[in-house]
Parts: structure tokens; C-alpha cells; sequence
């Protein structure tokens, strides 16, 4: 069992205290986190957005070569991991990684099984459903948004397309953002929230310590010290003024120190008197027995008092 | 003259020892009994980190609820909701256990809170949001049942000082 004051004061304190703070900010930090990482996808599907209007008038004109310009220029941008455009049967027709493009989309790949596990692939998604987060194959954490190319009155009415006005969708925008900023970012707020707990415990349980200190436990030292000068019988120690309810037990000691000096003091005459009264008895009668001595003992001091009268 | 308070004294002295005895071994039962209860606070722990183990696999060794179930249970409550709620249940708990503190009332060792923090357990695994927030709920067991089973354990060896005082006077020490 813990014995001393302070830590059963501190311990409760500072568990209660640190514990509370660190359940805030595991919470706080879950909650900012899933808020960053919705902006960071609303902020990728407004990109995708932006992409697929950039090479609509490309793809109108049917200028392959824009449309490639337009995908490398992108792809170029700091944080962008991939960009690509495949058609309604998964082949690649641009992208920004020339490897892949004649080729199908494979659909168990880490971006794709999530709408490709079942045997008929999810149709319409949702602004969060169209984000999937995944290690793309050079160890990267990734957002990527899918955005549908629509079959607009602009193209199926065009002289020179080939797409009936019965298709709905032309293809896909596939791009990838890099997590990495995101990332970044968390970790620093993981790394100051950590230091906010840190200087939280510090300064409850030193508060806590010096309060204590300072009100409680200094002055119950002076009141021991006092008490102990008291039980060895020095009278001339002094227990300086307190505050509060500290010197409310001050004075009462100082009550009982007051009233023990007297008795201590009276004691003393009582002690003196009685020696006196011995030396009185036994001076002019040395050769007196000693059942005599015995007998002034007993005798009450006031009875010396009389005899010294 | 010798003989008679020797005389007098002897048909008592076996009922006082036979409740001497009695009493000896009632204090001896009452410390065992707070003991044993001021352990309950380490098997609360003990517990909770049992069931934060599970939950750290997302109960994968549990099969998965029926979709008959799911649909009559419905949509889970939205993460945000349960962590206000846990804010909330910490909060109050860690204030209950304070008040029994200064009130030095006795402590259950905290086996209901097990019970609780493995309901949020599960509610963030129904909501889908538990890897995101087990560490929370982790963090809020161990400062409940910390402070719950330190308050246990003081008061019991408080008791257990004064139960042991008692077997002194008994033994006239």
C-alpha cells in the first residue's frame, strides 16, 4: 500500500487526467484523420474532373497525340502516381505508363477488386465509393478515383465518331494520387498531440505536487518538527503562522505545546519545592532514618508550602 | 486463599478462549475475503486485455453475423456518435470512480466496465471503424480499470490494516 501523502494524491490524479487526455486525442486524431482523408479524396475527384473535361475537346477532335500531351503533362505533376483511360471493356487506350496501354485492366489488381470481386462489377458508386486507397505496385499508398466518361449529344452526333447514341459510357479516368502528404501530415499531428499529452501529465502531476507541497505536506513537516522539539522537551521552538485549515491544527498544537510547558513548569517548582523541603528536613537532622526520607516524598508540595511559610 | 481465584477463574477461561478463538478466525476470514477482493481489480485487467486482444484480430475468430441479422439489426451507428459516447462513458466513469474515492465507499473491481468497453469493441466493428479506434477504447479500459483497481486495491488494504489491528488487540500485542 502506498504510504506516503503525495503519491496518493498524485497517482489517482495523474492517471485519471493522462488517461482522459490520451482517449481525447486517439479519438480527436481518428475523427481528423478520416476529415483529411475525405477532403483529400473530394479534392482527387474534382482533379479527375477537371482531367476529363481538359481532353474532352481532344477526344471530340479525336486527337490522339493531344490526348497523350495532355495525360504525360499531368502524370509529370509532383503526387500524381498514374493516370489512365480505358474503355468500357477494360483496355487501356492512354496512360501515363506506356507498359500497360493495349493492354486489359486487371480487374484483381489491388485498385480494381473492390468493385470486381463479384462476378457482375459495381455500376454506380458513390463520390467516397469511386476513392479506393491501396500499395500500388512500387510500394506506394495511393488514392485513386475513377471518373465515367459519358456519351454526350457532342459525340454521338459528330461526323466523324463511331459511338451509337445508346452507349452510355464511353470509358474510365483512372488516376492515382499519392498518400504521401496526407501521411506527412497526420504524423506530425500524431507527433504534437503526443507532446500536448506529454506537457498535459507534466503539468497536472507537477501542479498537483507543488500544491500539495506547498499547502499540505511543508506545513505538516513544520508541525512535526515542532512536535518533535516538544517531545524532547524544548519549549523555545516557535511554529511560524499558517494559512487555512493548516492553521487551525497549528494553533491547536500550539495550544497543547502552551499547556504542556506549564505543566512541565509547575512540575519543575513542584520538583524544586519538594527539594528544597527535603534539604529543610534533613539539614538540621542528618542523623534522621530514612523511613523520614520516604515520608517527605509523599508529602504534597503544598504541605511544603506550609512548612515554608 | 491461593486456591480461590484459581477456583473461580477456571470454568470461565475455556468459554473466553473458545470466543477468543472465534473471533481470531472471523478477523482471519475477513482479511482472506479482502485479499481475494482487492485481486479482483488485476482480473478485471486481465480480462479486458483478453477481449482487447480479440479485438485487435476484429473478432475474426468470431463467425460472421447472418445477413437476416443484419438487416434486422440495421445500419450501425455512425463512428462519430460512438466515439461522442465513449468520451462521454469515460468521462463519467472516471468521475464516479473519483467520488467513490473521496466518499471511501467500496469499488466492484470493474468488471462491468469490461462489459461496456467490449460493447464498444463491438460497435466499432459493426461500424467498420475499429482499427481506426481501438487504441481509444484501449486507452479508455486501462485508465478506468487502472484507477478502479487502484482504488479497490488502497481500500482493501486499508481495511485489511484495521482488520489486522484488531487481530493484535485480540492477541494482546
Amino acid at each position: 500500500m502506498i504510504k506516503s501523502l503525495a503519491g496518493k494524491a498524485i497517482i489517482p490524479v495523474a492517471i485519471t487526467v493522462t488517461g482522459f487526455v490520451i482517449v481525447c486525442c486517439i479519438l480527436l486524431y481518428s475523427v481528423m484523420k478520416v476529415d483529411m482523408t475525405d477532403t483529400a479524396v473530394r479534392q482527387a475527384t474534382v482533379l479527375a474532373g477537371t482531367v476529363v473535361k481538359s481532353t474532352r475537346y481532344a477526344m471530340l477532335q479525336s486527337d490522339d497525340e493531344n490526348l497523350r500531351d495532355i495525360i504525360a503533362n499531368i502524370s509529370s505533376q509532383q503526387g500524381v502516381e498514374h493516370v489512365r483511360i480505358f474503355n468500357k471493356k477494360g483496355l487501356i487506350e492512354f496512360s501515363s505508363d506506356q507498359t500497360e496501354i493495349k493492354h486489359y485492366v486487371d480487374k484483381k489488381a489491388a485498385g480494381c477488386i473492390g468493385c470486381h470481386s463479384g462476378p457482375t462489377p459495381a455500376s454506380k458508386l458513390g463520390e467516397m465509393q469511386q476513392a479506393r486507397q491501396f500499395v500500388n505496385g512500387k510500394g506506394r499508398e495511393v488514392i485513386a478515383i475513377t471518373a465515367p466518361i459519358y456519351n454526350e449529344p457532342d459525340c454521338f452526333n459528330a461526323s466523324c465518331h463511331f459511338h451509337p447514341s445508346g452507349q452510355k459510357v464511353l470509358g474510365t479516368l483512372d488516376i492515382g494520387l499519392s498518400r504521401q502528404p496526407l501521411q506527412q501530415s497526420l504524423t506530425t499531428m500524431r507527433g504534437r498531440m503526443l507532446i500536448f499529452t506529454v506537457m498535459i501529465l507534466i503539468l497536472t502531476v507537477g501542479g498537483v505536487s507543488a500544491l500539495l507541497g506547498r499547502t499540505i505536506l511543508e506545513p505538516i513537516r513544520m508541525i512535526k518538527n515542532f512536535c518533535d522539539a516538544l517531545s524532547r522537551g524544548d519549549f523555545k521552538q516557535t511554529l511560524p503562522l499558517l494559512e487555512g485549515q493548516m492553521e487551525e491544527l497549528a494553533s491547536s498544537v500550539r495550544r497543547v505545546a502552551t499547556k504542556l510547558e506549564k505543566a512541565e513548569m509547575s512540575l519543575q517548582e513542584a520538583e524544586d519545592r519538594l527539594a528544597s523541603s527535603e534539604r529543610q528536613v534533613t539539614g538540621p537532622n542528618a542523623a534522621s532514618p530514612s523511613n523520614d526520607q520516604a515520608s517527605s516524598r509523599v508529602e504534597d508540595p503544598r504541605t511544603e508550602n506550609r512548612h515554608g511559610e | 486463599m491461593g486456591s480461590e481465584p484459581h477456583a473461580a477463574g477456571t470454568p470461565e477461561k475455556p468459554i473466553d478462549n473458545a470466543e477468543h478463538e472465534s473471533l481470531r478466525l472471523a478477523a482471519r476470514e475477513r482479511i482472506l475475503r479482502l485479499r481475494n477482493m482487492g485481486n479482483r481489480g488485476l482480473w478485471a485487467i486481465a480480462l479486458f486485455l483478453t477481449v482487447s486482444i480479440a479485438a485487435l484480430n476484429q473478432f475474426s475468430f468470431l463467425p460472421a453475423l447472418p445477413e437476416k441479422l443484419k438487416d434486422l439489426l440495421g445500419a450501425p451507428p455512425p463512428t462519430i456518435m460512438i466515439s461522442g459516447l465513449l468520451i462521454l462513458y469515460s468521462f463519467s466513469s472516471l468521475v464516479l470512480i473519483l467520488a467513490r474515492m473521496i466518499g471511501d465507499s467500496i469499488s466492484h473491481g470493474g468488471f462491468y466496465h469490461v462489459a461496456y468497453l467490449t460493447g464498444f469493441y463491438f460497435f466499432y466493428n459493426l461500424a467498420g471503424s475499429l482499427e481506426d479506434n481501438f487504441w481509444a477504447v484501449f486507452a479508455a479500459g486501462a485508465t478506468i480499470l487502472s484507477l478502479e483497481g487502484y482504488h479497490l486495491w488502497t481500500w482493501c488494504s486499508r481495511q485489511i490494516n484495521s482488520e489486522i489491528e484488531e487481530f493484535n488487540r485480540l492477541d494482546g500485542k
